[in-house]
């Protein structure tokens, strides 16, 4: 057990974060070593930078171009998101800046828990929606199913260990605060709390090979991040490469006599 | 959103490329075979594959697109062909995941690992029959692009995976026989210099009789001031003709020194359509004309894809054109400044821009027979934006405008269907399915003029008009300006 406590308390952590971290950046890195040949955004597009931050502000902060399509997976995915914010900054607050409370209030500690709730509610929304509709269904493979069952593993035990206050906050607080050192202390060994943690890792480590990528790789995206104005100055293409054509010459050949027939050189005024 | 998991689309099936015309244009494999025959090469998976690996590291939004899609749904049912024909394959997102499941199958660890639970699939002779199937059931219209959360654009995804279907020696007739004609004549329709002459002293004939206005159209004139390209379609007749027409009487009436073409009598390109080489090589022909003929600058007509080729590509892979001018219109002076660089201005600009400075003379009521309504175009819509221009044009030239739906208007047009490599007649029975919506929202307008802005659309429409017993005129915009244009 304590082999266990010690590999999933001051090991695995260490890997996970890494691998997060490095994943997404060598993910990036990656879509970045791939040139863009053409400038091809999906008009109407702007064509200030402005105009391009003020598109990608409404994709990121409204879901602007979800909302256009479907209104019901808009509410769901935007709920969904919000929650996960929500949850992630308040395990920071939580865990690192723990006396911030007190700044923000108290009530705003007791509210997080309430956003749990609707963090389920909507992570149910999506399971529910991807296994009901036929063509949601369709495009789904088991992983789609599996990321939203692990979201929600790692949400309920949260969740049940705040309502029945199944595990001391500020054990795990000082916990975390060692790996921060490099001099990592056993975790709390609460059943709860592990398996609450070591599912996080594994959706830490999961994340760069995924789909869950789209959280940088949005960024990316060459219809959106691309300002209209393929005419106004030229776009270059690094692996752009020579043609051969038909020449004027080899034509004028081919249709000599159709040619001249329009008028001498083929020119008629 | 229900689906007909029998997949009733995958019997729709483009004609395979003859023989020949594989040898015209240096495609690999030439063969003699059909779509459902296809005589894959011995080592057509090694080929595939390393096409495949090639195109998802030379273009980063078709890796990102692969890589980042989150599955939600939300461009199911945006394309036509699924709600046209409920088949699941032709929910955007499945038709990119036919080809991001063999991606992910040779390209991404987790695939490697995993297989099946993500999604990963291996690349069999059925995979290739769905390829070829499914990726020329798409339009490349990007309707669904504007709905995704991301982005993700199925139309590059197909541009791509087309390019991995041509290297194995898979591409159709529809889009082929049109660029190998291209490629050795001069236009799409196969149509040599004399002909289109004589189409176009048929046209001046018909204005004469008409007006009483004699008028002499430049050819391959030396030394013009502007080459004009439009789509070959406009001199082959039909629903285009009225706009060969209505642009030549135009030009006349603000005596413009232009010339047309018979090297560069396409403007069209359905080269767009197969891979990056024959489009490149088939919008090179307009560079080195307006080189050879010594122009100031381009003004491009009525096409569609056309217009995605030189809007979004043809200064990136035929340019730069600095040995043209910046371009100024001769008549009003204004000078197109987005168009500084590429140096080619779309005729609805160019005519938007006369009529705002009032230098047209125009009888809007020459058009009151006609309640008039606009069909965007995929391309001039989501990739140049050219929305307002055709609409203002129309708005001066007729006193009987109507909007269709907005559901399927302006950016989330529901595109004609025929786009893509797509108008063919053994697509005949697939597209009238897909294009119902689109019929729905003009029957509620209660137009009797559909007016576009695209050779394509004109040639489709007009067949769908008289399968669904549409009382209504497909024409060009620029039709209407013909005859609202008063000549003396």
């Amino acid at each position: 057990m304590d082999v266990l406590l010690f590999i999933i308390g001051s090991i695995t952590p260490y890997i996970a974060f890494f691998v997060l971290i490095l994943g997404l950046i060598y993910r990036v890195a990656r879509w970045l070593s791939i040139p863009v040949p053409i400038r091809f955004p999906v008009a109407p597009a702007p064509i200030t930078y402005t105009g391009v931050l003020k598109r990608m502000s409404i994709d990121l902060f409204a879901f602007g171009s979800l909302i256009k399509g479907n209104k019901k997976l808009w509410l769901g995915g935007y709920a969904f998101h919000i929650a996960l914010a929500v949850t992630l900054i308040s395990h920071i607050i939580n865990v690192y800046f723990h006396n911030l409370w007190e700044v923000i209030g108290y009530g705003w500690y007791e509210a997080v828990l309430y956003s749990g709730f609707f963090f389920l509610a909507a992570l149910s929304f999506l399971l529910v929606r991807r296994i009901v509709l036929p063509n949601v269904r369709y495009i789904s493979k088991i992983s789609d199913y599996l990321i939203l069952i692990l979201l929600f593993a790692i949400v309920f035990l949260g969740v049940y260990m705040r309502s029945f206050g199944l595990v001391d906050v500020s054990s795990v607080s000082n916990y975390m605060y060692s790996l921060l050192t490099f001099n990592p202390i056993p975790p709390p060994s609460n059943i709860w709390f592990l398996t609450h943690y070591v599912l996080a890792q594994i959706l830490f480590i999961y994340v760069p090979f995924s789909k869950v990528s789209h959280l940088i790789g949005w960024m990316l995206s060459t219809t959106r991040n691309m300002r209209n104005i393929t005419r106004w100055r030229r776009h270059v293409n690094p692996w752009d490469y020579p043609v051969e054509v038909l020449t004027w010459e080899e034509y004028y050949e081919k249709f000599k006599d159709e040619l001249e027939s329009i008028g001498p050189g083929g020119e008629r005024r | 959103m229900k689906i007909d998991t029998t997949l009733p689309a995958r019997k729709y099936k483009l004609y395979a490329t003859w023989k020949r015309d594989m040898e015209t244009m240096n495609l690999p494999f030439p063969r003699d075979w059909s779509h459902t025959d296809f005589k894959l090469p011995q080592n057509w998976r090694e080929i595939a594959l390393k096409k495949m690996d090639e195109v998802v590291n030379k273009f980063r939004s078709v890796k990102l697109f692969l890589d980042i899609c989150v599955k939600c749904g939300a461009c199911t049912d945006k394309c036509p062909f699924f709600l046209g024909t409920l088949d699941p394959n032709n929910m955007p997102v499945a038709r990119q995941d036919l080809f991001r499941s063999v991606y992910k199958r040779y390209f991404t660890l987790t695939g490697k690992i995993f297989r099946g639970l993500v999604g990963a699939e291996e690349l069999t002779e059925e995979t290739v029959e769905l390829w070829y199937t499914y990726f020329y059931q798409c339009s490349q219209c990007r309707r669904c692009s504007v709905f995704c959360p991301y982005g993700i654009d199925t139309a590059e995804i197909m541009i791509a995976a087309r390019e991995v279907l041509t290297a194995i020696g898979l591409s159709p007739r529809s889009l082929t026989e049109a660029i190998a004609k291209c490629e050795t004549i001069g236009n799409h329709m196969g149509i040599p210099p004399a002909a289109l002459l004589s189409a176009v002293e048929f046209a001046e004939e018909e204005i004469k009789e008409e007006t009483g206005i004699s008028i002499k159209v430049p050819i391959n004139k030396k030394g013009a001031e502007v080459l004009y390209i439009p789509p070959s379609a406009d001199f082959f007749g039909g629903p285009h003709w009225g706009t060969l027409k209505g642009v030549i009487k135009m030009f006349h009436q603000i005596g413009l020194d232009y010339t047309i073409s018979t090297y560069a009598s396409e403007g069209g390109n359905f080269g767009t359509w197969l891979g990056y080489e024959h489009m490149k090589k088939i919008n090179r022909k307009i560079v080195e004309e307006a080189r050879r003929l010594g122009v100031k600058w381009i003004l491009g007509g009525e096409c569609g894809h056309m217009w995605r080729v030189i809007h979004a590509f043809m200064d990136t892979m035929n340019g730069p054109l600095d040995f043209l001018e910046e371009p100024v219109s001769p008549i009003t002076g204004t000078k197109f400044k987005h168009a500084a660089s590429t140096k080619t201005v779309h005729i609805c600009e160019f005519t938007a821009d006369l009529i705002k400075n009032g230098k047209l003379k125009l009888n809007p009521d020459a058009n009151n027979q006609y309640i008039v309504t606009y069909h965007d175009s995929c391309n001039p819509a989501r990739v140049l934006g050219l929305i307002e221009e055709p609409r203002y044009i129309l708005k001066n030239v007729c006193r009987n405008y109507v909007e269709l739906d907005p559901n399927v208007n302006r950016e989330k047009t529901i595109c004609c269907c025929a786009g893509g490599g797509l108008l063919a007649d053994e697509t005949i029975e697939l597209r009238l399915k897909a294009i119902r919506p689109k019929i729905e929202a003009i029957k509620r307008t209660g137009a009797n003029f559909l007016a576009c802005i695209c050779a394509v659309d004109k040639a489709a429409f007009t067949e769908y008009a008289e399968h669904y017993k549409l009382p209504i005129t497909v024409g060009g915009v620029h039709e209407l300006v013909g005859n609202a244009i008063v000549l003396d």
